[in-house]
């Protein structure tokens, strides 16, 4: 996939995708300059053509958002960069083979942490996604990774914590001291395919108890 | 000695101790005095076994150590049988190769009742687990301590946090006990002995 | 626990997070072997194919030709230990399943395996296309399209 002479302009061709955000990015190598242009082309695995991507042709960037090319989960694809330098120098490299499912990593849930004077109320979000079913109707994580759970945790400040698990979007810690401040934790994982998320953090204070005045 | 040079024994008595998925493999140590004996370790499973037998691979980590056993828990990844041989080196000497009489299988491991620690804070009943590695899995079964009552199971995934499993109500004795389940072999330990704890009285 | 459920075949105590977790330290090794990236063995139109039915026979030939082919074959080009390795964990894994999948074998299944088999077949096809090299080496990078297939089986 390297040629000798294609790492002098060109290094790093890969996908970095988060919630199935994909971007193509790469690097410089070290006999590019400023005014060395790159172009694009993907392709599925399996496929011999190669396409060029609208909007990343002879750009100076070094990224480009492959998302609505590379939105299969049955598929595989490869991309590939051309650069091309002011003397007329041209390099191509490939990417590795990327998988959506296998090489997307999650981002931190949305949830909304509501404190009461016993409790703590936890609502997480459903996380939308770009891929659409079949019949047009945008995909949330849940759908697409089938083992999708949440890991809940509140701590208070003497390292005491509680853990929540499981599949549903509403959790509440309860029998907590009133007036107490609380930090928790939530995150999501996919463990078959070994993937966990950073956890969203929501700081809260148990409300007073008024029956206590 | 073989044609007067001496010959470094090969390493005896190799035997497997497997308790909780942990496997290790021990032998009795080759002895010279004043000299540091290094062993190297090597196995094969069944499919090596069936189709390619000439091909050992060498222990995850013990490729050169220098105690008398090795964990191989690492380099065991199948419930199917497992050749598994050991040869010493000293310098540029090494050993005949020993191999374990019996093939081992990861099936046959000691499961121990796992350890609990009730505990509880305020109304909370929390019980936290030995963590035996992410091959296990717990059945917690807990009830109130009263005529009649019902007993509740809950399946914790993993050992070593943590686990709420009930608000529990004043003046209220509550015991639990638990086992383990290992998935990868499909067996499951005794169950703990019974621990339980109480609540105060008052309500708040 | 888990456990795979091809058709009425049912095969427990196998991980298959171990299984992807031992494949994907190799993959980008593996298939950055694989030049030609215009041929795909396990095409989308032979899994898709595969009904619930067949998915027994069609995964215990898969398995078998994987396991009597292609990783014996594999095995000699490689040295690499950690490739090794991860080998010996899908190759041993892979012989749980096979000893696991009792299909019946009954008359009124014929048409089933009949059309399984052309499944398996339209995979070997494609492999025996290519040189032999490029065909070990192409099979042993579409294990995680493999074992996608086989989450599905997998509750």
């Amino acid at each position: 996939h390297i040629g000798e002479d294609a790492s002098n302009l060109l290094q790093h061709v890969k996908f970095q995708s988060s919630n199935f955000e994909n971007i193509l990015t790469w690097d410089s190598g070290p006999g590019s300059t400023s005014d060395t242009v790159y172009s694009v082309e993907y392709k599925t695995y399996g496929e011999s053509k190669w396409l060029a991507k609208e909007g990343c042709q002879h750009v100076t960037r070094k990224s480009c958002n492959l998302t609505t090319e590379t939105g299969n989960l049955n598929e595989f694809y490869y991309a590939r960069v051309t650069a091309m330098s002011a003397r007329g120098q041209t390099a191509t490299m490939i990417s590795h083979r990327f998988g959506l499912m296998q090489d997307t990593t999650i981002k931190p849930p949305d949830v909304t942490c509501i404190p009461k004077v016993r409790s703590v109320q936890m609502i997480i979000h459903p996380t939308s996604t770009p891929i659409h079913a079949e019949d047009g109707h945008q995909l949330t994580l849940e759908d697409i990774f089938q083992d999708l759970l949440y890991r809940l945790e509140l701590r208070d400040n003497h390292t005491y914590k509680l853990h929540l698990e499981g599949k549903q979007r509403e959790y509440e810690f309860v029998g907590l001291t009133p007036d107490t401040e609380f930090l928790g934790n939530i995150m999501i994982i996919a463990p078959y395919y070994s993937k966990e998320s950073a956890p969203y953090m929501c700081r809260v204070k148990t409300l007073p108890d008024p029956t206590w005045t | 000695l073989a044609d007067g040079v001496a010959v470094l024994p090969a390493p005896q008595n190799l035997s497997v101790h497997s308790a909780n998925m942990k496997h290790l493999l021990t032998w009795s140590p080759v002895v010279v005095p004043g000299e540091i004996i290094y062993y190297s370790v090597e196995y094969q499973g069944e499919y090596e076994i069936l189709y390619l037998s000439h091909l050992w691979i060498p222990s995850h980590w013990c490729s050169s150590t220098k105690g008398p056993q090795c964990d191989i828990t690492d380099d065991i990844t199948a419930t199917v049988q497992y050749n598994l041989r050991v040869r010493a080196t000293l310098g540029s000497q090494t050993s005949a190769w020993s191999t374990l009489e019996h093939p081992f299988n990861r099936n046959s491991t000691i499961l121990t009742p796992p350890k609990i620690k009730v505990t509880k804070d305020g109304f909370h009943l929390v019980i936290e687990l030995e963590d035996l590695g992410p091959q296990f899995e717990f059945y917690v079964v807990y009830w109130r301590n009263e005529p009649g009552a019902k007993e509740h199971v809950q399946v914790v995934k993993s050992g070593g946090i943590p686990v709420h499993l009930e608000t529990m109500e004043p003046g209220a004795r509550y015991c639990m006990k638990a086992q383990t389940f290992v998935k990868a072999i499909e067996r499951h330990s005794a169950f703990s002995q019974a621990e339980c704890i109480e609540v105060q009285g008052d309500a708040l | 626990g888990q456990e795979f459920r091809f058709g009425h075949c049912r095969v427990q105590g196998v991980e298959l997070q171990k299984l992807r977790k031992a494949f994907w330290t190799v993959k980008d090794t593996v298939q950055a072997q694989d030049h030609n990236t215009s041929v795909r063995l396990l095409r989308k139109e032979i899994l898709q194919n595969v009904s619930d039915a067949e998915s027994c026979y069609f995964i215990r030939s898969l398995l078998k030709f994987y396991l009597k082919t292609v990783f014996k074959n594999y095995y000699n080009k490689t040295t690499e230990l950690q490739i090794l390795r991860s080998f010996s964990t899908l190759t041993n894994n892979f012989i749980v399943i096979i000893s696991k999948l009792q299909p019946s074998e009954e008359n009124e299944m014929f048409s089933i395996i009949e059309s399984a088999h052309r499944q398996f077949l339209h995979f070997q096809g494609a492999f025996k296309q290519l040189d032999t090299d490029a065909a070990l080496t192409k099979a042993i990078g579409e294990m995680d399209i493999l074992l996608t297939w086989m989450e599905k089986y997998y509750q």
